[in-house]
């Protein structure tokens, strides 16, 4: 980015400048919702609270890694980790074998109206996850249900049935949205290679397997990930579910676990288990990422 | 590229540091009144008021109207532990939260603890309000200190038993008296093929009004820190009670507040509550099917022919700290709390039930309501106020006490330990929490 000549300043400088009007929106706005609050949050989790007497006035003084210590011998903390990684191990395989199976669906040449359909899909989650949520816990509840003859009978609010309650919402929401990436993955594949394979005398299914699928792998690690993301961050879903069901714990996943430790108040220690948890997030969506990329490469 | 690039992560660690410490200052200084001072603003002022209390709005109209120099607005939330206290201490910590806000009588030492209340002792009127106050309401705001008072108190739930007055004398039941009375008619009534109640595993400070009716006490202070004791005597007591209670399916396991809970009440399975008298609105807006089958009669005793009542709920009016008009927050939250068409209005869309001992004779308490066959059911409720014990203290993190036992009780009704289990875990998740807030605790 040097000056190429001494003659030619203006042009350099030019291209700075130009540079600089396109990044500090973009730095900008980065700097006041992520580096600002991640770095408040971080700053928060270095403090304790010290008071004397019993209505002692508290001074936040800096604590060092006390919070953290905290956070892992939080018994509660790891079990609702425990739970949502239980969670994400069904939920999400399944999820996104499904949204395969659609986007796949979607792609053959055999199906009708696939446009029609690709909406259809789609549609839940266009529907905001707190009222998608509401919606199933009423078709939930034993005596409110419209289907009150399954609900009676099975009880999908018990406390051995709602965390699978849960994934059913999650997965009603997110697998339209899942299945249009994927979808669209299996639209960039480029018409010759399916030409090349009917040479070679594969079917749909041979297509499919062999052609189709290896090639949206990308596209199934990216929503892998989001989905990984998302698994260890429910919030919303429980936290509506605990108005049809006590089942739902005030620890019930990680979040729910931060926002009642701030509730408390007991904002540092919050603080704490949300930057574990960030670098928790961090480190199982890279570790996924980092195994499916050598997989891919073999 | 590499010099931008450093200029740009220089230009946000600057950034960020500014912010951060901008933050750390902004916690420590501790803007308007103290107790030595407090003093009224010139010209006009806005006072903003949060407050969950339905209809609220109507009784801040009259004020309104009759001091244009001291508006005051209305924002309405969730109940207080359902979120409105979170959004206090969050407010409190970024120095914006609002100048009142309405704060329930058991969550007053949480906020005390946090330094969100403002000691309004120093304005004009307030020392000389505590006479017009019921003498447990005052103590609770003010800590039973010379010279302090943090709120003023608005409302109290003396509790009694909601009962379907039809639904006993069809079956030929007596209404209960006393808590083994109260069993039996739980059998009887298991043999009509509904519930006498509901095991609310949620709302915890309706546990700790029967603790309180037993005689009993969860939490006590003195100067050198807090004893936490939720496993020992009455408290104990209730919780095995209850407890036999849940075993031999006698009671209904619906989560409260929920949808399923008020359609319970409405098919008539359920057939009491024992609550506080606010749930009267509950009820009435909850089941409409059964307007007219409903009275209200004491809470059942330990002891046949005592008179003990427990008390759930009831709340203050609170200036919170760093508030620009603590003399003008005092005096409306005094208005509010004292004045006869402020306590109407309230009663009349909240069913609220005054602190003060004027309030209790305001014409609409001595009227029948028609919901309850037009049984004149202030009067259960204002000799119940008269029989709560005066002294009951709170501990300084009730919201998640509530939380953490009332995890522990919906353990119990899943199958998992007793209820007295559950107060054990929940008395150790205390202790730890007061101490992780430095808060000192006596073992």
């Amino acid at each position: 980015m040097a000056r190429d000549t001494a003659g030619r300043p203006s042009r350099a400088v030019r291209h700075r400048a130009a540079l600089a009007v396109f990044l500090v929106p973009f730095g900008a706005l980065f700097t006041l919702f992520y580096v600002i609050p991640i770095g408040y949050a971080v700053y928060q989790s270095l403090l304790t609270v010290e008071r004397e007497g019993t209505f002692g006035p508290a001074v936040q003084v800096f604590g060092g890694l006390t919070q953290y210590i905290a956070v892992f011998q939080n018994e509660l903390f790891w079990n609702s980790i425990g739970r949502v990684l239980l969670f994400g191990v069904v939920q999400v395989p399944i999820m996104l074998g499904l949204a395969l199976i659609l986007a796949l669906l979607l792609d053959s040449p055999l199906v009708r109206g696939s446009r029609f359909f690709r909406l259809a899909f789609f549609a839940p989650y266009a529907v905001p996850s707190v009222i998608a949520a509401i919606m199933w816990g009423f078709l939930y509840s034993p005596n409110l249900s419209p289907f009150t003859g399954v609900t009676q009978a099975v009880d999908f609010l018990s406390a051995d049935a709602v965390l699978w309650s849960i994934a059913n919402v999650v997965t009603w929401v997110y697998v339209g949205y899942n299945m249009l990436i994927i979808y669209s993955a299996l639209l960039a594949i480029p018409q010759e290679l399916y030409e090349a394979a009917r040479l070679d005398g594969a079917g749909q299914l041979r297509i499919a397997l062999s052609i189709k699928i290896p090639l949206v792998v990308p596209a199934l690690v990216l929503t892998g990930i989001f989905s990984i993301i998302g698994t260890l961050q429910l919030l919303a879903e429980p936290q509506v579910f605990q108005s049809f069901t006590s089942a739902v714990t005030s620890t019930f996943t990680p979040n729910l676990t931060i926002y009642s430790t701030a509730s408390v108040p007991n904002i540092s220690l919050a603080a704490a288990m949300s930057v574990v948890l960030a670098l928790a997030t961090f480190v199982l969506s890279f570790t996924v990422l980092k195994l499916t990329q050598r997989r891919t490469a073999r | 590229m590499a010099i931008s690039s450093v200029a740009r992560v220089g230009a946000m660690a600057a950034l960020t540091a500014l912010a951060l410490t901008a933050c750390s200052t902004g916690g420590t200084d501790a803007p308007g009144a103290s107790g030595g001072d407090c003093a009224p603003s010139d010209g006009p002022v806005t006072l903003t008021f949060t407050s969950w209390l339905p209809g609220v709005e109507e009784a801040v109209a009259i004020w309104n109207e009759e001091n244009p120099d001291i508006q005051v607005e209305v924002q309405t939330g969730p109940n207080g532990n359902g979120g409105t206290y979170q959004n206090f201490f969050n407010q409190l910590e970024a120095g914006n939260a609002p100048d009142l806000g309405q704060i329930e009588f058991d969550a007053m030492p949480n906020f005390r603890v946090q330094d969100g209340l403002e000691n309004i002792a120093a304005c004009e009127g307030i020392l000389e309000a505590e006479s017009q106050f019921v003498d447990w309401t005052w103590s609770q705001v003010t800590f039973g200190e010379e010279d302090a008072v943090y709120a003023i108190p608005q409302d109290t739930g003396p509790m009694a038993m909601f009962y379907r007055a039809d639904l006993f004398e069809a079956a030929g039941i007596a209404v209960p008296t006393t808590w083994e009375e109260y069993e039996a008619a739980a059998r009887q009534i298991r043999e009509e093929g509904g519930y006498i109640n509901n095991f609310s595993q949620s709302d915890i400070n309706a546990f700790a009004g029967l603790v309180w009716q037993a005689g009993g006490e969860w939490f006590s202070n003195d100067a050198d820190g807090w004893t936490v004791d939720m496993t020992v005597g009455e408290s104990a007591q209730v919780a095995e009670y209850w407890q036999r209670m849940i075993e031999d399916d006698l009671v209904a396991k619906y989560p409260p507040w929920t949808d399923e809970w008020n359609a319970a009440y409405n098919s008539g399975e359920l057939w009491t509550w024992v609550s506080a008298v606010w749930g009267a609105n509950t009820i009435a807006s909850g089941a409409p099917d059964t307007a007219g089958n409903w009275a209200v009669a004491p809470m059942p005793q330990w002891e046949a022919g005592a008179s003990a009542a427990g008390n759930w709920g009831g709340s203050t009016t609170a200036v919170l700290k760093g508030s620009d008009h603590p003399y003008e927050a005092a005096q409306f939250a005094l208005w509010l709390n004292t004045d006869a068409d402020a306590l109407t209005a309230m009663n009349r869309t909240a069913n609220i039930y005054p602190a003060t001992i004027e309030g209790a004779d305001l014409p609409v308490f001595d009227e029948g309501v028609e919901f309850y066959g037009g049984q004149k059911i202030y009067e259960v409720f204002a000799e119940a106020g008269d029989n709560v014990d005066p002294d009951f203290t709170w501990g300084p993190t009730m919201t998640q006490v509530y939380n953490d036992v009332a995890d522990g009780f919906s353990g119990v009704l899943a199958g998992n330990g007793t209820l007295l289990d559950a107060l054990a875990a929940g008395q150790e998740s205390t202790i730890a929490a007061l101490e992780a807030a430095s808060i000192p605790v006596k073992e």
